[in-house]
């Protein structure tokens, strides 16, 4: 009791002591006592000196004038501590004035009065006044008989409103009041028989507050629970009852066929709290997971209210709750804030005021209330306790008031008290009609009593007991022949030590010198038949009642703004995280731009674009810094919120909100890297006009890495794993991208030097967004756009003069040489498949609509039909179209010379000409991009001629319509007949890959597939077990062992 | 249900943007070409015949004649003399790269017959890029003169090559009818060699070979202006070779005074560092006086810095 309350205590026990007949003996005595509760001996007397000076403040006169001063200077009093008391010390002043007056049953009008008037300031309710008054003015039981108060007896008189326990063999009546508002108890005993409170003996004219996890005990018998009485005041409201059945659960590891639970069987019904006991290994985590749904027994059901929990796990998934070992919470969250976004997640029609009052009522409940803006941290970074954060744990399931609760281990790590109070929290949810199991590893006597029944397993998943859990001492005992064996716990003290239980059941043989043996006096199958001999499972009364739909979950976009909030606060609250990922872009780019930041002419400085080898490299490094930043970004995103994920899978709600709401806070990230990389790497390096194609390229990259990192982080277990899963993703875009190494020039295995991109990199992504920006760069830039498919034109004539022809008209010559030499063999059928081939593609190219040339006797180019006379005919169209391509090259190279020489008529036009180029046009980008480094201008692949040289002038062929691969360095991509930009296809092909990804992260194909490489495929796995036990079968036979 | 919708909303919306993007991006709206594919009627070629034009251009004396004469004649090397490397960025016609080419092809040679192959690296590439520019590259044998020109033993393998290189390229422009890039490529190493000898710093004794060997010139002169008289047209503005062709006609003003004697012999060929040379046997008596060299040097001077410019 606070300070204030005392101080105030004593000036109003004063003031009333003072009226009418002033201080009795027993008020003094009432104070005396009273205080003797509360404090210390010294401080007694120093509150006592306090008392009798506030009584001897005024005179003892009676006079009408005190009175009035009196009452007056109670108002005083009262409004003075009226601000600095909450409600429940409000409420406990008042039972205490009450319980003064009572002292000499000295209740005087006036005295009344003055308890009214303070009642009346305190805002206390008319109807808990009366309560109070009742509760302790009253002793006849009838008066009593009111719907704020419980008896607790022995007796079972009818009662009208009031509630009662059973109580056998209690002298006299305990009365328990209940104030609804503070949620207090205060208790009372009627008889001066020994009756203990929290091990304290109750004086029987003292008003007591039941605090929280009390225990009410008789000197023999059991103890009533502060949780009892609770439920005895809410037994009146209704809520929907449970029933939970588990039978012959049987269960084998899936990896090694080891039997992890055998024929376990449990029932209960709601406001029951299970324990499931026993030695580590023994398998009570596996049977947690397998009645709690996540894992499916090998044989053996789990039903609620008659579903089956495995069948159908999704409409029974709302009303269970499991609250694993691990902390569950957002270490970067408030306490508050961790339980205010799960709350959001489970209610779709509370407002925030409504949220924040549940969520503050919870916290209260949990006693989490002063530290709720303390952020939880992580056990190597304490902000919270051990025992806080364990409880924030069961608060974060509490909050949507699961039916069922399945709890692993809560008091592991805690300190006995903290473990109590956890222990606790749990008992009192029974009340409000939970069902909850808890594993538990070694309880102790406080803890094991709390459990309405408890189930033991001994190694191998035996199950060898199931029921009350004092009566699992008895026995244990029993079955051991122990003395006393009827006596479950201590006579004198009532603890029991579930340690002898242990002991029994695991106690082993002692050899001849004395020394126990490994081997145990009773094996665990051994203690599975007396199991099974002597306990039955008491049959509960099944229900069916209909499962509630304990939440209403919000729809899809609310879910996303919560997961998107909850994100970004948790993602704003860590400083290092944010600073180093705005600032790690652009010093990047700073640094890479700066470093490659080349002038060619050393005796310069000044920078030109044109003249910077560096740019081809720049892009390359662009893509490989956007998948680095994307995949690095978000590579551990859910395998961090694995845990939570575990709990809220609870909550049934949208993965794709969840998804999407990680994925908007990526993106925003990545675009805000993407932006600024971009803006200052294309400054530094005066690349200009193309900031928004950089951009959107590197951030689409970085989007495509951001997803491919989701779907790592969520299907690989480890931090280190994932890390070491990066370079895997990256060296390989690297190699593949083209820019490092020629696709000409790499293992003809893989493709290298055939006509298209190799096909593996075509699954290469940052070998898209490369080509994209190269090709963009050289050909939309201000300078080049205007000369592009003049240039392009060009080249494609050029190719045709100087190449192609010529190459053609070679094997024709050659035939014609052969022949006239009397060659037997004067073309092989290759040769004339090649020509057929190139010439078939000749006639059906755009130049031929320009030029009357033809040749119609394709079908004679044929061994068989080929002779002199079609060869001098192909000869000549050769030779003609040859002289076409000639002419129409001249005029295309004379026109464009024409331009240049227009632009560059006059010095000053020469000058803007020059420096248009020399701003916008890089030269050894320009000579990657014709490939100028090839061996050879054209190669024969097969039967066919391929272009090697300047692919940035080459469509790639309409094949078919839905073939959109191309040689590298395309200028444009074909798809269904029609060309399109490079740039923005590229850009397709990228966001394409990303939601091909985004669909395997939607249904978990990686984690799936990492399944069934780590374990292969259950149905083989099975066929593969049984031809294990056929050939040990029959080997047995055979060897007859 | 209500997840189901956004997808397909979702769905939508990407199917919208991609389309967007498709049509928006897609389609070239950037001028049409087609129309440079249509035959015109312009595409005359010129009158003379392509062999005709074959023999006038190997009529111009090669680079390495010049040079070695005078290197021979004990005539300092002058760097100062040579077209800046750095011109190579003021050339964008085909026009400006045909002559230069020459310009530098010229001095390549000169370069490499007076042993300064250290030097030779930014010229060569000069010769490659204007020669790529003109589409002619794979004429030019860059890898390999590169390679040789680390060593200064190999200066006649280079002077091989590189003759070589500028013979292939004009038989090839010829076949092409690109041959006024041809002629325009021969009038550059033309007026560069002369130039060459033409601004020699100090004379020495036997000047007066020199001397005759300028003022042979005047022959050569002669089929040049033959040749450019091909490429000239009406219209002033667009043709650039009216411009040479005009200078030339001052040129020859000066060249006029010269006379010169002719004595056909027959020609030999000459061994010269290991690599066979056509030598010119016909003797001649070329009679020219000091005012008429300077006058010459002060013309061609003024051409040649024209087209380095």
């Amino acid at each position: 009791m606070s300070e204030e309350i005392l101080k105030a205590l004593m000036q109003l026990f004063a003031i009333i002591a003072k009226q009418d007949t002033g201080l009795s003996k027993s008020e003094r005595d009432y104070v005396e006592n009273f205080l003797r509760h509360q404090l210390n001996e010294s401080s007694v007397k120093e509150y006592l000196d306090l008392f009798d000076f506030y009584i001897n403040e005024g005179d003892f006169t009676s006079s009408e004038q005190s009175k009035q001063s009196d009452s007056s200077k109670t108002l005083e009093i009262a409004e003075k501590i009226n601000n600095t008391l909450d409600k429940k010390q409000k409420i406990v002043v008042l039972v205490r004035l009450f319980e003064f007056v009572n002292s000499d049953k000295n209740l005087t009008p006036q005295r009344i009065s003055i308890i009214k008037n303070t009642a009346d300031i305190f805002n206390i309710c008319n109807e808990e006044y009366k309560a109070i008054d009742t509760f302790i003015l009253e002793d006849a039981p009838d008066k009593l008989d009111i719907k704020e108060i419980l008896f607790i007896e022995s007796g079972d008189k009818e009662l009208n409103k009031a509630k009662r326990i059973q109580y056998p063999y209690l002298e006299g009546t305990i009365i328990v009041l209940k104030i609804s508002s503070a949620n207090l108890y205060f208790l009372r005993y009627t008889s001066n028989k020994e009756l203990l409170l929290n091990g304290l003996p109750i004086n029987n004219n003292r008003v007591y507050l039941l605090a929280r996890g009390s225990v009410i005990k008789q000197p023999k018998g059991m103890p009533i629970f502060y949780t009892d009485i609770v439920s005895s005041f809410r037994s009146d409201e209704t809520s929907v009852k449970i029933h939970f059945k588990a039978e012959n659960i049987y269960y084998e590891f899936p990896d090694d066929g080891n039997i992890g639970l055998n024929e376990i069987n449990i029932e209960e019904e709601s406001g029951k709290m299970l324990g499931i006991l026993g030695a580590s290994g023994a398998g009570k985590t596996t049977l947690l997971n397998i009645i709690s749904g996540i894992e499916k027994p090998t044989i053996g059901k789990v039903s609620i209210n008659g579903i089956d929990l495995h069948k159908n796990i999704n409409s029974v998934k709302g009303i269970i709750g499991h609250i694993p070992q691990d902390d569950l919470l957002i270490e970067e969250l408030t306490v508050y804030e961790n339980l205010y976004y799960s709350t959001k997640l489970v209610y779709k029609d509370l407002s925030d005021k409504e949220i924040k009052k549940k969520a503050e009522k919870i916290l209260f409940n949990l006693g989490l209330l002063h530290i709720k803006d303390l952020k939880v941290g992580n056990p190597l970074n304490i902000e919270i306790s051990g025992g806080q954060r364990k409880r924030l744990n069961i608060g974060l399931e509490l909050i949507r008031e699961p039916s069922v609760l399945f709890v692993d281990e809560p008091t592991s790590g805690l300190s006995s008290n903290d473990s109590a109070n956890v222990m606790e929290l749990l008992r009192e949810l029974t009340v409000r009609g939970k069902l909850i199991f808890v594993v538990i590893h070694q309880p102790s006597s406080e803890i094991f009593k709390m459990f309405d029944n408890i189930t033991i397993l001994d190694e191998g998943g035996y199950q060898i007991y199931y029921g009350n859990p004092i009566e699992a001492v008895i026995y244990f005992k029993e079955l051991d022949n122990q003395i006393d064996s009827h006596v479950g716990e201590c006579p004198s003290c009532g603890s029991l030590n579930p340690e002898t239980i242990f002991s029994i059941i695991e106690s082993k043989i002692i050899d001849e010198y004395g020394q126990p043996t490994v081997s145990r006096k009773t094996s665990a199958p051994e203690w599975f038949e007396h199991f099974k001999e002597k306990i039955s499972i008491k049959r509960v009364t099944k229900f069916y009642d209909k499962l509630p739909h304990s939440f209403k979950k919000p729809n899809w976009l609310n879910q996303f703004k919560v997961y998107f909030k909850r994100d970004l606060l948790t993602k704003i609250s860590n400083k290092q995280y944010l600073a180093l990922n705005l600032l790690e872009a652009p010093l990047l780019a700073f640094l890479l731009a700066f470093i490659i930041k080349y002038i060619e002419d050393p005796t310069s400085n000044l920078y030109i674009f044109r003249d910077n080898d560096n740019i081809m490299p720049y892009i390359f490094m662009c893509t490989i810094v956007a998948l680095f930043l994307g995949l690095i970004v978000s590579a551990e995103e859910i395998f961090k919120d694995k845990k939570i994920l575990k709990r809220e899978s609870f909550l049934n709600l949208s993965r794709s909100s969840y998804l999407c709401s990680k994925i908007g806070i990526l993106f925003i990230i990545s675009a805000i890297q993407s932006f600024s990389f971009v803006l200052i790497g294309n400054y530094i390096l005066e690349i200009k006009g193309m900031n928004f194609e950089y951009f959107i390229m590197f951030f689409s990259i970085a989007a495509f890495a951001n997803i491919l990192g989701l779907n790592i982080s969520s299907a690989f277990n480890s931090a280190i794993t994932i890390y070491i899963i990066i370079p895997f993703l990256i060296i390989p875009q690297m190699i593949l991208t083209g820019a490092m190494f020629n696709f000409d020039k790499i293992n003809s295995v893989i493709g290298g030097g055939d006509e298209k991109v190799p096909i593996i990199a075509e699954f290469v992504p940052s070998r898209w967004a490369f080509e994209g920006l190269v090709v963009n760069q050289y050909k939309n830039n201000k300078y080049y756009k205007n000369f592009y498919n003049k240039r392009k034109l060009e080249s494609e004539l050029y190719y045709k003069n100087v190449y192609y022809i010529t190459e053609l008209k070679r094997y024709v010559e050659d035939y014609k040489n052969r022949k006239s030499s009397g060659h037997e063999k004067p073309i092989s059928k290759d040769n004339l498949q090649l020509l057929r081939n190139e010439i078939k593609k000749e006639k059906q190219s755009k130049f031929s609509l320009y030029h009357d040339y033809k040749f119609e006797q394709l079908d004679k180019l044929y061994i068989k039909k080929f002779n002199p006379k079609i060869a001098e005919q192909l000869y000549e169209y050769l030779d003609n179209i040859h002289d076409f391509y000639n002419r129409r090259f001249n005029h295309v190279n004379k026109t464009i010379d024409d331009i240049i020489s227009d632009k560059t008529r006059t010095p000053e036009k020469r000058k803007e000409y020059l420096k248009l180029k020399n701003s916008y046009h890089n030269k050894y980008l320009s000579d990657f991009v014709k490939n100028k480094m090839a061996p050879l201008p054209l190669v024969r692949l097969g039967n066919n001629l391929v272009q090697k040289i300047n692919p940035i002038y080459l469509n790639p062929p309409k094949e078919n319509l839905f073939n959109i691969r191309s040689h590298f360095l395309a200028p444009k991509k074909h798809f269904a007949g029609n060309y399109y930009d490079t740039f923005y296809f590229n850009l397709i092909i990228l966001w394409l890959m990303t939601i091909v990804l985004y669909i395997t992260l939607y249904f978990k194909i990686l984690t799936k597939l990492i399944y069934y490489i780590e374990n292969g495929i259950p149905i083989l796995n099975q066929k593969i077990w049984k031809m294990r036990i056929k050939l040990i079968n029959f080997l047995t036979k055979k060897t007859g062992i | 249900m209500k997840e189901n919708k956004t997808y397909k909303l979702l769905f939508f919306a990407s199917f919208l943007l991609c389309i967007f993007l498709l049509n928006n991006c897609g389609p070239d709206k950037r001028e049409d070409t087609s129309k440079l594919l249509k035959e015109q009627k312009t595409d005359k070629d010129i009158d003379i015949s392509k062999d005709k034009v074959g023999q006038m251009i190997s009529s111009v004396p090669n680079p390495v004649e010049m040079s070695s004469l005078l290197q021979k004649s004990d005539i300092i090397y002058s760097h100062e003399l040579l077209n800046p490397e750095d011109n190579i960025d003021n050339y964008k016609t085909n026009f400006k790269k045909a002559l230069n080419l020459g310009v530098y092809g010229t001095n390549l040679v000169y370069m490499n017959i007076y042993d300064r192959t250290v030097g030779t690296l930014p010229y060569l590439r000069n010769v490659r890029r204007l020669a790529d520019d003109l589409r002619i590259g794979k004429f030019f044998d860059y890898e390999t003169l590169n390679k040789l020109s680390e060593s200064s033993r190999n200066v006649d393998s280079v002077l091989y090559i590189t003759n070589r290189g500028f013979d292939d390229m004009t038989r090839y422009l010829i076949e092409q009818n690109r041959s006024d890039i041809a002629v325009l490529i021969a009038y550059g190493t033309w007026i560069e060699s002369l130039y060459l000898a033409t601004h020699v710093k100090t004379l020495p004794p036997n000047k007066d070979l020199i001397h005759q060997r300028i003022g042979e010139q005047k022959l050569v002169l002669h089929n040049m202006l033959l040749l450019l008289n091909n490429y000239r047209s009406s219209d002033n503005e667009k043709c650039k070779h009216n411009e040479l062709f005009e200078d030339l006609l001052k040129l020859k003003d000066e060249f006029d005074k010269v006379s010169i004697e002719y004595i056909y012999q027959d020609p030999i060929m000459k061994n010269f560092k290991n690599h066979i040379v056509v030598v010119d046997k016909s003797t001649s008596k070329v009679n020219i006086n000091q005012e008429t060299i300077d006058n010459i040097a002060k013309q061609v001077k003024y051409i040649r810095n024209k087209i380095i410019k």
